[in-house]
């Protein structure tokens, strides 16, 4: 990663190890780095919390309870092709969770972490990757958890097409990557910008066709629908998990992973460009 | 040895930014401790976040061919929310000592000496404990250059003893680049002085070189570097004159400050009035320690300095 070569450091403190005296590689001192921030988050993450571990898997349980209530109340009737609407739901959301996640935990990542670019090793990029990467293996680690919990009390969770699900999965998680990395460079340089972001955060739930299915929407308005990536990493990943669901035309992953890398390639640019300020500030 | 080339560095501000510093050109020789002398804005603490690695100059570079600590006794590089223990854990991980990441805890936790608070999150720490933790952690680590910015001014006065003893220990294997408003710490530490002026440095050899230029360049009057009292009465006469020198200093830059057409932009004055506050309280401190003495072994009259301090 291009990242890396501004890290050469001839200057570290020597100990008695097979590499003792000389100085470590960039990538080894980015591999340390790394490692140290990803101890330090989990930390943070499960333990600082009195009840850290219970609301990391209570939270979105909570929030499919509150959804499914909410549909059952004023929409019955209305039922999914192809699927339970339950499990229909459940992967909505967990998928724009872990999405939304990402981008949120990053915005505040550089500022959390202010104090540890005392240390030159660490850079502002450095909290934002390990963030992300915490977050989406904490994500997976519930979503498994509801499959098997799923499973296990006879409730269809299981996908259909495992591969397939489990590359939507990643698609989405590289989308919130990109979008994490771009917007903690913005929202450090910009604060007014993660406020928008925060506030975005409920029309991008509507928007991308969590609660409702997107079949629903009339014809003239499905392309500007689909303009939102979300839309085709969700809509993607429900084909996988349930064979006989249908959904609009035009799901397309080539055009999430579009935005996914255009996003990752804008973000690690913000980053190199301003490191200094995002240091400084 | 640590070289500076052509260095030039400002702040962005939302008016006008002027240069902190301005081509700086220095060679900093292996094993040589160094103090680093202006005023306050100077560009002392740029220059040492520099040096250290934290900032990037916007012009020039600055060629570390050794280890380069970061600044000891900082205090702001721990997670609040984790322990010190934790955090100790941390800065050794980063430093690429996985495997002897249990040395670096015991070393650190015989050295703050903060007992069991460091199993306690760090935010419930007094800033005390805080630079206690902090020095150990710096001094579990093997530098060849430990940056200091008034790190030694941190914790109560055995802890300080305790700091200094450390330092002293590592002088020859390590040297210190530091940056203090405490002449009598300068002297004790540094061999050479850097002064930094306008956003130009200059060096000297000498550290009593070093504070003279640098009174020189404040107010213009040239300051004997002070001798060490070695009596209760030597030391009691120094406070008189130090508080004379005061007082003197402060009415200065009260007359100064009441005329309204004073044209004063580098403000001198007070600094004078700062420095001469320091060097009362550094008389003060020689008194109390020869009273103090005094009192720890009254029956020893047999020397010579308790005959003259007349003491009970």
């Amino acid at each position: 990663m291009a990242m890396e070569i501004s890290r050469s450091d001839s200057s570290q403190p020597n100990f008695a190890g097979p590499s003792g005296g000389r100085a470590r590689s960039s990538w080894r001192v980015a591999r340390s780095v790394w490692f140290a921030l990803f101890m330090r988050e989990t930390i943070s993450r499960t333990m600082a919390d009195r009840m850290g571990w219970f609301w990391m898997i209570f939270e979105p349980l909570a929030i499919i309870g509150v959804m499914v209530s909410v549909r059952g109340l004023f929409m019955s009737g209305r039922h999914i092709a192809g699927a339970d609407y339950v499990a229909w739901m459940v992967v909505g959301l967990m998928g724009f969770m872990l999405f939304r996640e990402n981008m949120m935990r990053s915005i505040g990542a550089i500022e959390a972490n202010r104090g540890l670019f005392a240390y030159r090793q660490v850079k502002p990029i450095d909290p934002v990757l390990v963030r992300c990467f915490l977050e989406g293996m904490l994500k997976s680690l519930i979503f498994i958890l509801f499959i098997t919990i799923g499973s296990l009390l006879k409730f269809e969770l299981m996908p259909d097409y495992p591969f397939g699900a489990m590359m939507d999965w990643l698609s989405l998680w590289a989308l919130g990557w990109g979008m994490g990395l771009t917007l903690s460079v913005l929202g450090d340089l910009v604060p007014e910008i993660g406020k928008v972001a925060r506030i975005l955060n409920l029309p991008l739930l509507l928007l991308s066709g969590v609660i409702f299915p997107v079949l629903y929407v009339p014809h003239q308005y499905r392309e500007y629908l689909l303009m939102n990536p979300i839309v085709h990493g969700l809509e993607s990943m429900r084909m996988n998990f349930f064979s006989g669901y249908h959904t609009i035309d035009g799901i397309d992953m080539t055009y999430l992973w579009f935005w996914a890398l255009a996003l990752i390639s804008l973000g690690l640019v913000l980053h190199m460009r301003f490191r200094d300020q995002l240091k400084a500030h | 040895m640590i070289e500076i080339r052509n260095l030039y560095k400002r702040y962005h501000n939302h008016h006008d930014s002027p240069w902190v510093l301005k081509d700086i050109n220095l060679t900093i020789p292996t094993g040589v401790s160094v103090g680093l002398l202006g005023r306050n804005g100077a560009g002392k603490s740029t220059l040492l976040r520099l040096i250290g690695g934290m900032d990037s100059p916007d012009r020039g570079d600055i060629v570390r061919n050794s280890r380069v600590s970061w600044p000891i006794g900082l205090a702001g590089g721990f997670q609040g929310s984790m322990t010190g223990r934790q955090n100790v854990k941390f800065v050794a991980r980063i430093h690429g000592a996985e495997e002897e990441i249990e040395r670096v805890v015991r070393e650190v936790e015989a050295f703050a000496e903060i007992g069991n608070a460091f199993d306690d999150p760090v935010k419930t720490y007094s800033s005390g404990m805080r630079s206690r933790l902090a020095f150990g952690l710096s001094l579990a680590f093997d530098f060849d250059v430990y940056l200091s910015d008034e790190a030694t001014a941190v914790g109560d006065r055995a802890f300080k003893a305790k700091a200094k003893e450390a330092f002293k220990a590592r002088v020859g294997k390590a040297s210190l680049i530091m940056v203090s408003h405490g002449e009598g710490v300068l002297r004790e530490f540094c061999e050479a002085g850097i002064v930094l002026e306008k956003g130009q440095a200059r060096w000297f050899d000498d550290i009593e070189e070093a504070i003279g230029a640098y009174h020189q360049a404040t107010d213009g009057k040239k300051i004997e570097p002070p001798k060490v009292p070695t009596s209760l009465s030597e030391a009691k006469q120094q406070l008189m004159q130090a508080n004379l020198e005061f007082e003197q200093a402060r009415l200065d830059y009260q007359i100064a400050s009441d005329d309204p057409a004073r044209n004063d932009p580098d403000d001198a004055l007070r600094w004078r009035v700062e420095e001469s506050r320091e060097r009362m309280h550094e008389a003060r401190r020689y008194v109390q320690q020869f009273q103090s003495q005094a009192k720890a072994k009254p029956r020893k009259r047999t020397t010579k300095t308790t005959k003259k301090t007349g003491r009970p």
